[in-house]
């Protein structure tokens, strides 16, 4: 017996790098002997490559080019992929480097930092909503300000690209990871952090598990699904959602955008719909970055067609 | 309270303030599985609510994954798990 409708999971994007391990490990190689400024000329072959001999990876590209650019064809299609590829791979960079280097190599700024500093120490727990934009690790200086333990939503497939800012470092993990493939999606274990004051960080832009847990908003022209679990977390708890940018501003400077804070209606927790207006104001924001800066939102896949496996 | 009076609680707890329609508390059998494919169905967002809702009318927190997965399996377990917390 089932007595809730079941909808199917999706499973439509993976965290998976499409480098090899010995790629990576050069890259590594180079950031230890010379930093970014030996790194980063490397990758305009390692690009070029996917861009021209793997047509499949370029294909992934245009899943939100295309609607970001509706009329561009040909060859400005072409430097749009290109732009955002390597976009992607210098923040791949970046990442390792902070992992080697360790944070302070890169220069963030963050100039509302001190209004997330204060909810945190507030002690209603707070829920830091991220998504696949820019570098977070260039976010790690604050986050470790935060005077608060942290938790990380964070799924460590076997070659994430996430994973690999640990395997470099050599020191304590500062987050506590929360695994989302345990037993209910690790929500017990946030539902916890928040309720002792606690900070939490999850994606807010990709659905992961059962699609009845998002709700479907206009983003760029169509709707897409989202995951609702912050939301769902910041109506249950009272804690309040921080959405935050970490944006890339020049070679090694970041720039990390609190773009807003919402605070859920407790009454709000159910049913779902009554999300809705949380987390338009969310696609909002997105759709205002992506307008700002097109090249820094790194979402490889149909996220319009979200039953379609990559 | 009596067990049976508990059971009876969170079952009331759980169709009235999850809003689970096409289901009378007194439908749900006391060692049906919460969640998963079988039994009530119950989600990862549910859960949210179910432990939020559990601490204000038990006083009782879950945790960690460990308590959960043993707790939230069934309305015996949880009223166990309550009836455990409770007298510690």
């Amino acid at each position: 017996m089932s007595i809730k409708k079941r909808t199917e999971t999706t499973e439509n994007w993976s965290s998976r790098s499409i480098g090899t391990g010995w790629q990576h490990r050069f890259f590594y190689f180079l950031i230890r002997l010379g930093g970014r400024h030996i790194a980063y000329p490397f990758l305009y072959p390692v690009v070029l490559y996917y861009l021209i001999f793997r047509p499949d990876q370029r294909r992934k590209s245009r899943y939100y080019l295309d609607r970001r650019f509706p009329n561009r064809r040909g060859f400005a299609a072409l430097k749009d992929s290109y732009r955002m590829i390597m976009g992607l791979s210098q923040s791949l960079v970046d990442r390792a480097l902070v992992g080697i280097c360790g944070p302070r190599i890169l220069h963030t700024e963050f100039p509302k930092g001190e209004q997330l500093f204060n909810l945190a120490a507030t002690g209603k727990g707070l829920i830091i909503l991220t998504t696949h934009v820019g570098c977070w690790q260039a976010a790690m200086i604050y986050l470790s300000k935060l005077e608060r333990p942290v938790h990380m939503l964070m799924q460590q497939d076997e070659g994430d690209i996430d994973r690999h800012y640990f395997e470099h470092s050599g020191e304590k993990n500062p987050f506590h990871i929360i695994d989302p493939t345990g037993f209910l999606g690790g929500t017990l274990e946030m539902v916890a952090a928040l309720k002792q004051g606690d900070v939490v960080c999850i994606m807010g832009d990709r659905l992961k598990g059962a699609q009845e847990n998002s709700l479907a908003v206009d983003f760029l022209g169509s709707p897409v699904k989202f995951p609702l679990a912050g939301w769902k977390l910041a109506a249950v708890t009272g804690a309040p959602l921080a959405i935050l940018f970490p944006l890339k501003t020049g070679p090694d400077h970041y720039s990390i955008d609190l773009a807003e804070v919402i605070n859920v209606n407790p009454k709000d927790a159910r049913p779902l719909q009554r999300l809705h207006p949380y987390l338009s104001r969310y696609v909002k924001s997105l759709e205002n970055l992506c307008a700002k800066e097109p090249y820094q939102f790194f979402n490889f896949y149909d996220m319009w067609n979200q039953d379609e496996k990559i | 309270m009596t067990n049976t009076d508990l059971k009876e609680q969170l079952k009331k707890i759980i169709v009235e303030e999850l809003n689970l329609e096409e289901i009378e508390p007194g439908e749900i059998k006391d060692d049906d599985p919460l969640f998963g494919d079988e039994g009530l169905g119950l989600d990862s967002l549910d859960a949210v609510e179910l432990v939020v809702l559990i601490q204000k009318h038990f006083s009782v927190e879950i945790k960690d994954m460990e308590e959960g997965r043993e707790a939230l399996a069934s309305i015996d377990s949880l009223a166990d798990f309550i009836n455990t917390r409770q007298a510690d």
